[in-house]
C-alpha cells in the first residue's frame, strides 16, 4: 500500500496546479499519471488564456462574455471567482517562467478570441498550452514532487460517503497496487476519442470521468460537448481559434464569407458553438467542397505575421496535409474538442463525495455552461486547480485516520476484473470502440435530433452488452495496451451512454446541444443542470438550478 | 500495401516481425503502427499520445533516423531505403529512385529497451532534473509581469519550444557511449533559464558551474546531430556553445 496525504490523478495543468498549491502548503503530495505530465493533452493547447489585464478591460466583462457564451447555463457565482482570479494566475505562471508573446512595450501581448467584447486572450504563440505545461512541470521538478508516471487508475475507493484512495495498476508491469490518501483530485482531462472526429489526444477517453461515476458520484451536464468549428480536414487537429482571432476568414466553395448569413456582426469570431454550425450547414447543403470541408484563409495576413503568431498551426499544416497556410487556404471541419460537462464539483473542486476533487476539463465546475469560449479553459485549469489544492489541504488537516479494509477489498476485486478480462475467446476492444466512435459521430453530433439520439442510445445499450464479454489476447506484462483499452472502453461507454441519453430528454436548443426539432431555447423548462447517477438499467437523471446572480438570461445574438 | 519491419523485444529476446499494412492516402507511420495493434497483433507495443508532433511521446528510430512516428507521412517513407544492416544512427534519409514498400522501425537508441518499441525514459528524465531546469523568481517579484523585448521572447522560445521527446538523445553520438553526459536535451533547457532575464543570479550561477563539466556542455562532440534531428527546430549545439561561452567569459572576467 502506497500512501500520500494528497494524490493527483492526472498531471496536465490542473493537476500540476493543485499540487504545486498543497507542495507550498506542506502537503505531503503526489502526481499519478497514465502519461509523464508533460505528454498531457494540455500542451496541445494552441490559443491562449484569457485575463482581462488591459485598463479598459474588467472581470465584470470577461464575465459577462463568459455567461453570455455559456448560454446562461453557467453558474454565475464561479464564472465571477474565474474571471475574478484570472489576472493573479495568468501573471504568476509569467512570474513562474511562461515565455508569452510581448506587445512593443514589452508587456503580455493579447489577441482577440470568439464572443469577447475585448481582445483579453494572452498567448505564447499558438503554443500557449505547451508553454503553460512545461512551467508548471519545471515548478513540479524544482518542489520535487513525487510522480508516478505510466500508471493507469482503475478504480476510486468510496465508503460511506469518503474517498479512501484507488487502486492503480503500473504500465510497466501491469501490476495493481493501493494507494491511500486523505484526498484524491481527479484531473484526467476530456473524453474527446468517444468520438470519431476530435482534435483530442488518443489517451483522451475520459476514464477519469467514469471513476467517479462508477463511484456513485453524478455527472453533470455531459450532454454539452464542444465542436470545435476549425480542425484540420483529415487528421482533425486543432487549428487555434487564434487563426481567427488574427485575422483569417471562412470561405465555402463558392468562395463565399458565408458567416455573414449566420453572425454579421462578429463573423468568424462568434462564439463556437454557431461557428461549428455555420460550417457544418454550409457542408450540410452542398456549399462545402467535396469530402466535407471549407477553407480557413490566412493568406492574407503574410508570412511574417504567420510566423510570428501562429507557426505551430503552419507547421501542422505542412506536416499533417502538406499545405502551407502562407500560400494556400486550409481545409477544416468542426469535430469534438471539448467537454463542458463532467464529474460534478463546487468552487473549490470539491465533489458531492468527501476528499474526491475534481478540477479541468474532467469536472463540471459549471463555468462554462453550455459553450465554453476560447481561452477559459487553460484558465479554468489554473483557477480552480490552485484553488482545489487550498480546500483539500484544509479539508485533510482534521481528518480521521481510515481504515484500510475497503482498499484491500477493492484491489482483490480489481485483480478477479482483470484476470476475467484475459482470454482467447470473446469480443476485441478495437471493433467495439470504433463502432462506438461512429454512432457518436453520426447521431450525437454538431446537429441533434429524437430519432437519432434513440438510435445512440441503442447502439451503446447493445454494445455494453456486447463489451461483457470483451477478452485481452496479449498475455504480456510490460505496457499491455491490448489490456489498458479494453479497460478504458467500460468507461467510454459509460460516458456515451450519459451524453446521448442526457441529449435526448433535454428538449431545447441551447448552445453546443442543438436540437433540430427543438430549436428555441427553453428557460421555462431547461435553465438547468442535468445530474446522472449511475444505476443498473444505465443512468438515471436528475435536474437542478442553475445559479443566476448578475446577469438575467437573455437572447443570444452576436 | 506497405510493410512495416519492426524490431521487437520481449525481455532479452529481440527479434524481427514483417507486417503488411493496407497504405491510405495522408496515412502517417502512427496510424500504420495503430492499424497494427488493433488488426494484426494486439501484443505490438509503442508509446504515443497527442498524433500531432506536441507531446513527444512516438519518437522512434524510422528508416534509422530517429523520429516522431506521427509526423511522417507513410507515403514520404516510400521514398526512402530502409538503410537496413546499417548499424549507424543517421540524421536524414536519402530519397530513393524507385517506391519502397518496406519501413524499418526500431526503438529509439541510447535508451534501454522495456519491450518493442517502449525505452526506459527515466535515465533521461533524471539527466533533464540535473541541470535545475526551473526558472527561480527573483527576490524582487514585480507586482505586474516581467517587461520582456520581443527580440528576448523570440529567442527564448527557440528552446521553450523543446518537448522533450529524446529524439536528440538517440541521435547524440557522447550520449551512445556516455550514459553520465546530460544530453542535448538538458544542456538546451540550460541554456534555455540561463538566457531567461528573469532568472535568479545564484540560480544561473549554480547551473552554469553544473554544465562546467565533461559531463555538461565540454562533453558535446559539436556535430550538430541534435541540431538535424530536432522536430522542433531547437538547437541544441548553439545553446551549448553559447553556455561554453559564458563560461568563459566569466572566467576571464574573474581573472
Amino acid at each position: 500500500m502506497i500512501t500520500h496525504d494528497v494524490i493527483m490523478i492526472g498531471g496536465g495543468l490542473s493537476g500540476l496546479r493543485c499540487a504545486i498549491e498543497l507542495h507550498e502548503k506542506g502537503v505531503d503530495v503526489a502526481i499519478i499519471s497514465k502519461v509523464p505530465p508533460i505528454r498531457s493533452h494540455s500542451g496541445a493547447a494552441q490559443g491562449g488564456i484569457n485575463a482581462s489585464l488591459g485598463s479598459n478591460d474588467s472581470w465584470e466583462s470577461h464575465a459577462f462574455d463568459t455567461v453570455k457564451g455559456s448560454d446562461y447555463l453557467a453558474d454565475q457565482d464561479t464564472v465571477e471567482i474565474l474571471c475574478k482570479e484570472a489576472p493573479d494566475r495568468v501573471l504568476e505562471m509569467e512570474h513562474w517562467g511562461t515565455n508569452f508573446s510581448r506587445k512593443d512595450d514589452g508587456t503580455i501581448a493579447q489577441r482577440p478570441f470568439g464572443g469577447a467584447g475585448f481582445p483579453r486572450t494572452c498567448y505564447a504563440g499558438d503554443r500557449t498550452g505547451h508553454n503553460l505545461l512545461h512551467t508548471l512541470h519545471e515548478r513540479i521538478l524544482r518542489a520535487g514532487i513525487k510522480v508516478y508516471r505510466e500508471w493507469l487508475v482503475t478504480k476510486v475507493v468510496i465508503e460511506d460517503d469518503r474517498c479512501l484512495g484507488f487502486v492503480a495498476m503500473n504500465m510497466l508491469n501491469s501490476k495493481l497496487e493501493v494507494f491511500k490518501t486523505k484526498a484524491t483530485v481527479l484531473a484526467t482531462g476530456g473524453y474527446g476519442r468517444i468520438y470519431a472526429k476530435s482534435t483530442n489526444a488518443i489517451i483522451n477517453k475520459g476514464f477519469g470521468i467514469s471513476l467517479a461515476y462508477r463511484a456513485g458520484v453524478p455527472l453533470q451536464d455531459m450532454e454539452f460537448v464542444q465542436f470545435h468549428p476549425t480542425t484540420l480536414w483529415g487528421t482533425n487537429i486543432l487549428i487555434t481559434e487564434g487563426a481567427r482571432g488574427e485575422g483569417g476568414y471562412l470561405y465555402n466553395k463558392d468562395h463565399e464569407r458565408f458567416m455573414k448569413g449566420y453572425a454579421a456582426s462578429s463573423m468568424e469570431l462568434a462564439p463556437r458553438d454557431i461557428v461549428a454550425r455555420s460550417i457544418q450547414q454550409e457542408i450540410d447543403e452542398g456549399r462545402g467542397f467535396p469530402g466535407g470541408y471549407v477553407h480557413l484563409d490566412i493568406t492574407h495576413l503574410g508570412k511574417d505575421l504567420i510566423e510570428e503568431r501562429l507557426a505551430g498551426i503552419r507547421q501542422i499544416c505542412i506536416d499533417f496535409i502538406g499545405i502551407d497556410p502562407v500560400e494556400e487556404p486550409i481545409p477544416v471541419q468542426p469535430g469534438q474538442h471539448y467537454s463542458m460537462g463532467g464529474i460534478t464539483s463546487n468552487k473549490d473542486g470539491a465533489t458531492p463525495a468527501k476528499g474526491l476533487y475534481a478540477v479541468g476539463e474532467c469536472a463540471c465546475i459549471s463555468v462554462h455552461g453550455a459553450n465554453r469560449l476560447g481561452g477559459n479553459s487553460l484558465l479554468d485549469t489554473v483557477v480552480f486547480g490552485r484553488r482545489a489544492g487550498v480546500h483539500a489541504a484544509d479539508y485533510i488537516a482534521s481528518l480521521e485516520e481510515a481504515t484500510d479494509a475497503p482498499l484491500t477489498k477493492a484491489l482483490d476485486s480489481e485483480r478477479t476484473a482483470i484476470s476475467q478480462m484475459m482470454g482467447k475467446d470473446g469480443e476485441s476492444y478495437s471493433s467495439i470502440s470504433q463502432e462506438l466512435k461512429q454512432t457518436m459521430q453520426e447521431n450525437v453530433g454538431v446537429f441533434r435530433e429524437h430519432d437519432k439520439l434513440e438510435q445512440a442510445v441503442r447502439d451503446i445499450k447493445d454494445l455494453e452488452e456486447r463489451a461483457k464479454s470483451l477478452k485481452v489476447r496479449t498475455e504480456a506484462k510490460e505496457f499491455n495496451l491490448e489490456l489498458l483499452n479494453a479497460i478504458e472502453l467500460k468507461g467510454m461507454l459509460d460516458l456515451a451512454h450519459v451524453i446521448a441519453l442526457g441529449a435526448l430528454v433535454r428538449e431545447e436548443s441551447r448552445g453546443a446541444h442543438y436540437r433540430t426539432d427543438f430549436l428555441e431555447r427553453d428557460d421555462k423548462n431547461w435553465l438547468k443542470h442535468t445530474l446522472a447517477y449511475p444505476a443498473p438499467e444505465g443512468p438515471r437523471l436528475e435536474y437542478k438550478d442553475v445559479s443566476i446572480t448578475i446577469f438575467q438570461p437573455q437572447r443570444r445574438i452576436y | 500495401m506497405i510493410k512495416l519491419k519492426i524490431r521487437r523485444q520481449d525481455g532479452e529476446k529481440v527479434w524481427y516481425d514483417l507486417f503488411e499494412v493496407e497504405d491510405k492516402q495522408g496515412m502517417n507511420l502512427l496510424e500504420a503502427l495503430f492499424f497494427v495493434q488493433e488488426k494484426l497483433d494486439g501484443s505490438l507495443t509503442f508509446r504515443y499520445s497527442c498524433r500531432g508532433a506536441v507531446c513527444g511521446s512516438c519518437g522512434m528510430l524510422i528508416n534509422r533516423v530517429p523520429r516522431l512516428a506521427c509526423k511522417v507521412q507513410v507515403s514520404e517513407l516510400r521514398k526512402e531505403p530502409t538503410n537496413e544492416g546499417n548499424s549507424e544512427v543517421m540524421i536524414a534519409n536519402k530519397k530513393t529512385e524507385t517506391d519502397n514498400n518496406e519501413i524499418l522501425i526500431e526503438p529509439l537508441p541510447n535508451l534501454n529497451v522495456i519491450r518493442d518499441l517502449v525505452v526506459d525514459m527515466n535515465p533521461f528524465y533524471n539527466l533533464l532534473e540535473s541541470v535545475r531546469p526551473w526558472l527561480e523568481m527573483k527576490n524582487d517579484i514585480p507586482e505586474k509581469e516581467n517587461i520582456i523585448d520581443q527580440e528576448m521572447q523570440v529567442k527564448l522560445e527557440q528552446y521553450t519550444n523543446c518537448i522533450l521527446c529524446a529524439i536528440c538523445h538517440g541521435s547524440c553520438p557522447v550520449a551512445a557511449r556516455d550514459r553520465k553526459y546530460y544530453g542535448p536535451a538538458a544542456l538546451a533547457k540550460a541554456w534555455r533559464f540561463d538566457l531567461d532575464p528573469r532568472e535568479n543570479e545564484s540560480n544561473r550561477k549554480e547551473r552554469l558551474e553544473i554544465v562546467n563539466s565533461e559531463s555538461g556542455v565540454w562533453g558535446c562532440d559539436t556535430v550538430y546531430k541534435c541540431v538535424a534531428v530536432c522536430p522542433k527546430k531547437v538547437a541544441p549545439t548553439l545553446g551549448i556553445n553559447e553556455l561554453r561561452n559564458r563560461i568563459n567569459t566569466n572566467k576571464k572576467k574573474e581573472e
